[in-house]
């Protein structure tokens, strides 16, 4: 061994074991050299963030006890005792390497000596009576299991009820079972009309249509409701409903910024969902073809339009340009957004909240986050065609090859640009010249001539820049003819990993963005920075809800990653899809917190019914129209939103559901209302989306686009999510500003306009009759007399122009009131 | 207060939100079902008696360059055009050597601070404002510094300050929204730097384009096209009687009362809400203080805004990032100056002069600064590592300079203040406790200044 090796070794082996004067004790002298000269810098400088007195400790890191400074924190040890040169510690005050300590300004140069003298004797650092706990908080995933969402499913026996009468079906019974527990009784069934109202409503997003309600009304045979709940369900109007809610949980988008890639078309997810809803597909299956249906065995391009749910994550912009460190946090963010998504939508589990650390308060460990990180971080977000990659293998080389010409274009125009104005700035100078009377002639000709032959010299097949120009533009128009070069894409996932490098030697050479076939294990990111890298873990499911969690070996992981969260994880995956649907339907869930059914969520109101509902819906093959009938037939849901006074006192939240929700309409079943109402709504089901505020939209509102920067700004008036993440429920509020676009928005006053000419088209010179049908249409009831009266009077005393302006005065105030707005 | 009263209450702050007024920080917090944080809060609605009860924020989007115009570096005249050994100069991406700002400065007011010649107007206010010299961010890219100078966090799904701003204190004008954004175009990232993320939507800004300065173009459907005043009175008459009658079978739900309430301020707010935004309605001499132009208008407006219980008013400079000056730095910080000079000016003087400044907060500075190195010759790249940034009012000290950059304005080198504490500090003002002021979503409670922050007390007045 030659002595330099040896050198390095010694010095890694010091680096390893930091001593600070661990045995035998410091002395006396020592002791008190540290008490008068180095605990009262620590102490002003660093304790407030580095000791058992800091509010957040920062960096992990303590300097109040012998035990915690040899530690070190988390940017490794803090010293090496006798090497000041080799101490974290003497760098950082000294401000010359990235970690720069104290933060606030650097240390008088009196006590940087100080701390590098002391270091420089040993570091000496008498022992203190505590400690600091040596040991990290270890989750105990066996006790993690025990909590309430991760326990197996149980169908549990029907509970004992006095009105044994009310009862419809086994939902009533456990319900019922509490009222009468919590001393209350029932609230009457809502009448008939109120019933197709709020069935229409609830399937379609849409109010009955008059003749439906008299036909509902007079149907006396026994299974009417069964039929009305059917035939609604059978219609395409239904998927557009229910996609809607599904499209907030994947933060859906039909635009995102113009500087973000974006080569799929992002309707082909939505109206994947449409048709999922309406086909019912399994929620199992749902789930699976959504993360992974390119790794499905037996799926064909077409299913691809499933990954949108991933394919259209949000991405965050990445400047090239700058060091691939802090291009690795916005990766990072990235993936951690996916992790957020995915867990929040199908596990109703904040994972995301544990990859700086292990989860505060949720069995969830910071590998358990890598894990799945690693899952996304192995799955890039790229659009894919709806034909097999081979036959689409030459269209994506013309891409390829258009995308390099282009740039050769780009350049050429730009170089000919330079020389025209060049030769311009010349021609004018030779003027000015002559007109100064300067006899030496600017041999402007001769000289483009002289490059010319120049380069004809060098090279003899060199081309003219316009001939160049003309070759360029055909290829690239030759390349862009061949078949399916303008095919769709969907925004789909490809199994590429991303790693980022430096593009060059150094930090300010940038940053390369790497996308390698096959997966990638990520590291565990010390306090969730990508810069500082700890172990590998390997891709797999959560611990907490696998009994041993096996690695994931085929690809990426996404397919067995779904197949964790339907099998695995089923029990909690269909608990928290039936909460979902539960609180669609009567505006609040069995669990109150839709997207956290963790520690930090809520509890399930009635625990038994959950269970049971779930583990039926399993039962029945995780059918989303299953539960809907379950929980249409129920006498539950059938409950009028009359509150008595007893309920109101005893329980004034309605968490004992002894009455149905008054629900406010979301801002598309307002739309989809007014446009239904005055006859004009587009039922075409599909296709690309439309400018919610361009006028003559008749589409459902579901159609409209939704641009996740530039959201319109009547979307975001009425409460519609951020389509930037995941949004559990809507939360519905009421402002002046929504009163305005009542008031004065373009959509009304075009809306009453149409009102009224369907009125008077179908009931023509009559307005008593334009008034009832009014009502019908909108409310899917006659007006009162009150109403009727308040109605002609409104309109009486006017004719001519002056009588059609207040009838569209009185539409839009119909399209505008409460009545429209709220559900009973 | 009983459950019942809380569950009345929370049930009416989810129908309600905050837009419509007359809601505490302590109701709002019962938004979120956070009672028991509701309870803590006093009735004033703050954790502590406030010395701002609104902030202006001028935004010059882009960043400006700390030692043209507040932090001289004379410096960077000695080594022009070099990269003096062993000066700490490493640019996030390849800069030149040196570069000299061309403007002198003068000591001025009884404080003696250094302006510009750029600002000849603002420099006469130097004793009112805190200049701060050694702010410093975590990105040199726009779109994250503007985020993190806004949201806190370069992460694109947290609430703007403003909507912290409301979140905390409600508003106090129920005739306007509380949080407004004026802007002669769009910054970048547009409406996520003022969203209201998983705060309640009510809390977002109101953005308003003002380069025309007719209200009705201003304020979405401000206008009602069609009918006069009383027309427009005997239609919203006949619709709340129809409103009331339906709430009569209905009784006990606050959601219909919030709902007629709000369609009242709604019809209120097409007459003084355009009074708010009418330019037309100051005088010639105050117009004339203020000078003309986008920016000059966004100032007056602010003026008009505040002076109205508006909450938290943001003037952007302009479309895109105009003081990204990358080349031509000095032209065109010279002309941008021309034009923010005499309205700031004019502003500070007119709030002092109606007696707002004192709990009027502004803000001056942009996402980041810039380097002192150059780029292209004669432009400068983004510099996130010290900048300059102002307070005045609000309960801040005048006259004072606090933190410093190295010797070239690079690098924050004493009492540096991060942009949390800047927010700390905005928060401390308007009597919020930082790490207090909290919202619990998606499983962990978020504060606007995420884990960090520290209020810069010796600013405080």
């Amino acid at each position: 061994m030659n002595r330099y090796l040896l050198v390095l070794l010694i010095s890694i082996l010091s680096c390893a074991t930091i001593s600070v004067a661990e045995e035998p004790s410091p002395s006396d002298e020592e002791i008190q050299y540290f008490e008068r000269k180095i605990r009262p810098i620590l102490a002003h400088h660093c304790y407030s963030c580095h000791s058992s007195d800091a509010k957040v400790l920062r960096g992990g890191l303590r300097l109040d006890t012998a035990a915690s400074v040899q530690k070190g924190g988390d940017s490794g040890p803090t010293l090496v005792a006798g090497q000041p040169d080799e101490s974290l510690l003497i760098h950082s005050i000294q401000y010359d390497n990235d970690i720069q300590m104290p933060p606030k300004g650097r240390l008088p140069d009196e006590e940087i000596k100080e701390l590098t003298e002391w270091v420089k004797r040993g570091a000496p650092f008498p022992k203190s009576l505590v400690e600091p706990d040596q040991k990290a908080r270890q989750i105990n995933f066996d006790e993690g299991r025990r909590f309430w969402s991760f326990q197996p499913l149980n169908q549990h026996p029907l509970p004992e009820v006095k009105d044994s009468q009310w009862p419809k079906s086994r939902i009533d019974a456990f319900l019922l079972s509490s009222m009468e527990r919590e001393g209350l009784v029932p609230a009457l069934p809502t009448d008939r009309v109120g019933l197709i109202r709020r069935l229409s409503f609830d399937l379609l997003g849409l109010p009955p249509i008059p003749e439906d309600v008299l036909a509902f009304v007079k149907d006396d045979s026994p299974n009417a409701y069964e039929k009305l709940v059917e035939r609604l369900m059978a219609s395409p109007q239904y998927g557009e409903k229910w996609a809607r809610m599904w499209l907030d949980l994947a933060r859906y988008t039909d635009r995102t910024e113009s500087w973000l890639l974006q080569d799929g078309l992002a309707h082909l997810y939505r109206d994947w969902v449409v048709t999922a809803f309406n086909d019912d597909m399994p929620y199992d299956e749902f789930v699976r073809r959504q993360l992974a249906v390119d790794l499905m065995p037996g799926s064909n391009p077409q299913d691809l339009t499933a990954l949108g749910f991933v394919g259209l994550s949000p991405t965050y912009w990445k400047e090239l340009q700058l060091p691939c460190e802090i291009i690795k946090l916005i990766v990072a963010d990235e993936w951690e957004e996916r992790v957020d998504a995915v867990t929040s939508t199908f596990l109703g589990l904040t994972v995301a909240c544990a990859r700086c650390h292990d989860h505060k308060f949720d069995p969830i460990s910071a590998a358990d986050y890598h894990a799945l990180a690693g899952v996304f971080a192995s799955s890039r977000q790229v659009g894919r065609p709806l034909v097999s990659e081979e036959q689409y293998q030459p269209v994506r080389e013309a891409k390829a090859e258009v995308a390099k010409l282009e740039v050769e274009l780009t350049q050429l125009k730009a170089e000919m640009a330079k020389r025209e104005k060049e030769k311009e700035k010349e021609l004018q100078a030779a003027k000015q010249q002559k007109t100064a009377g300067e006899t030496t002639a600017v041999p402007v000709d001769t000289a483009t001539k002289g490059t010319a032959t120049k380069g004809t010299a060098t090279n003899v097949n060199a081309l003219t820049p316009e001939e160049k120009l003309e070759q360029l533009t055909t290829k690239i128009k030759e390349l862009k003819a061949i078949p399916m070069f303008d095919a769709p894409l969907t925004n789909a996932l490809s199994e590429e990993s991303l790693t980022i490098e430096r593009a060059g030697a150094n930090p300010q050479d940038g940053t390369r963005l790497v996308y390698r076939p096959g997966p990638q294990d990520l590291p565990l990111f010390s306090r969730g920075d990508p810069n500082r890298p700890g172990k590998i873990v390997r891709r797999r499911f959560l611990t907490v809800l696998t009994p041993e969690p096996q690695p994931y070996e085929n690809g990426s992981g996404r397919l067995e990653l779904a197949h964790s969260i339907t099998s695995d994880a089923a029990p909690l995956a269909a608990r928290v899809i039936v909460n979902r649907i539960w609180l669609t339907h009567f505006g609040q869930g069995l669990v109150s917190t839709p997207s956290n059914f963790g520690a930090q969520g809520s509890r399930p109101s009635h625990p038994e019914l959950l269970d049971d509902l779930t583990a039926r819906f399993i039962a029945n093959g995780w059918s989303i129209k299953w539960l809907h009938r379950e929980i249409l037939l129920s006498a539950t849901w059938q409950q009028s939103t009359r509150r008595s006074d007893h309920a109101k006192s005893i329980d004034p939240g309605n968490r004992w559901l002894s009455l149905m929700n008054r629900r406010r309409h979301d801002f598309e079943a307002w739309r989809d209302t007014m446009l239904s109402a005055s006859g004009v709504l587009d039922l075409a089901t599909g296709g690309p989306s439309r400018d919610l505020d361009e006028l003559g939209n008749h589409r459902r509102t579901l159609y409209c686009t939704v641009h996740r920067r530039e959201l319109s700004t009547t979307f975001q008036i009425h409460d519609f999510p951020d389509p930037n993440q995941h949004s559990p429920q809507r939360f519905s509020t009421i402002t002046a500003l929504q009163g305005l676009y009542a008031l004065n928005g373009p959509l009304l006053v075009e809306q009453s306009q149409a009102f009224v000419s369907r009125l008077q088209r179908e009931y023509p010179n009559d307005e008593a009759a334009q008034i009832n049908r009014a009502y019908w249409l909108l409310f899917s009831r006659s007006p009162t007399a009150t109403e009727q009266k308040l109605g002609l009077e409104y309109l009486s005393d006017a004719v001519g122009e002056e009588r059609a302006n207040r009838w569209k005065q009185y539409t839009h105030v119909l399209l505008a009131s409460n009545e429209i707005l709220f559900l009973d | 207060m009983t459950l019942e009263g809380q569950l009345n209450r929370r049930h009416l702050l989810q129908q309600f939100g905050g837009g419509v007024g007359m809601l505490s920080a302590a109701s709002l917090l019962a938004t979120n079902g956070n009672l028991a944080a509701a309870e803590a809060m006093s009735a004033a609605g703050t954790h502590f008696p406030p010395k701002a009860k609104r902030v202006i924020h001028l935004f010059m989007n882009g960043g400006p360059f700390g030692a043209d115009l507040f932090d001289p570096k004379p410096a960077l005249l000695k080594y022009e055009g070099q990269k003096p050994t062993g000066a700490d100069l490493l640019t996030e991406r390849p800069t030149g050597g040196l570069l000299a700002s061309p403007f002198r400065f003068r000591m001025h007011g009884e404080s003696g601070l250094p302006v510009s010649e750029l600002l000849p107007h603002l420099s006469q206010h130097v004793d009112d404002m805190c200049i701060l010299n050694s702010l410093h961010a975590d990105n040199p890219n726009h779109g994250p510094a503007l985020l993190q100078m806004n949201n806190g966090t370069i992460t694109p799904t947290r609430p703007s300050m403003g909507a912290w701003f409301l979140y905390g204190l409600g508003t106090e004008n129920e005739n306007l929204p509380g949080y407004i954004v004026l802007c002669p175009g769009r910054p970048v990232r547009f409406s996520i730097l003022w969203n209201s993320a998983f705060l309640p939507s009510a809390y977002q800004g109101t953005y308003i384009n003002h380069s025309k300065i007719d209200p009705e173009k201003m304020v979405p459907h401000l206008r009602n096209t069609l009918w006069d005043a009383t027309t427009q009175r005997r239609q919203l008459d006949l619709l709340q009687q129809l409103n009331v009658n339906h709430r009569e079978l209905r009784p006990d739900d606050s959601a219909l009362d919030a709902r007629i309430a709000a369609m009242e301020t709604a019809y209120k707010m097409q007459f003084q809400g355009s009074e708010a935004f009418d330019l037309a309605l100051e005088t010639k001499s105050t117009r004339e203080a203020y000078g003309s132009g986008n920016f000059a208008n966004g100032c007056l407006l602010a003026r008009r805004l505040v002076e109205r219980g508006v909450r938290f008013v943001q003037v952007y400079y302009g479309d895109g990032q105009p003081w990204d000056t990358h080349s031509n730095h000095n032209e065109t910080v010279k002309k941008m100056c021309k034009e923010i000079d005499q309205p700031i000016a004019a502003l500070l003087g007119d709030l002092k002069q109606r007696g707002l400044l004192e709990d009027t907060l502004v803000v001056w500075g942009g996402e980041f600064g810039r380097t002192p190195t150059s780029e292209n010759g004669n432009g400068r790249d983004h510099n996130h590592h010290g900048f300059t940034m102002w307070l005045a009012g609000g309960g801040v000290k005048g006259g004072m300079a606090y933190g410093e950059t190295d010797e070239f304005g690079f690098k924050a080198a004493t009492n540096k203040v991060h942009v949390h504490d800047l927010h700390a500090t905005i928060l401390h003002l308007l009597g919020l406790d930082h790490e207090r002021l909290t919202f619990r979503h998606a499983g962990r409670d978020f504060r606007l200044t995420d884990v960090y922050g520290n209020v810069v007390r010796d600013i405080l007045a």
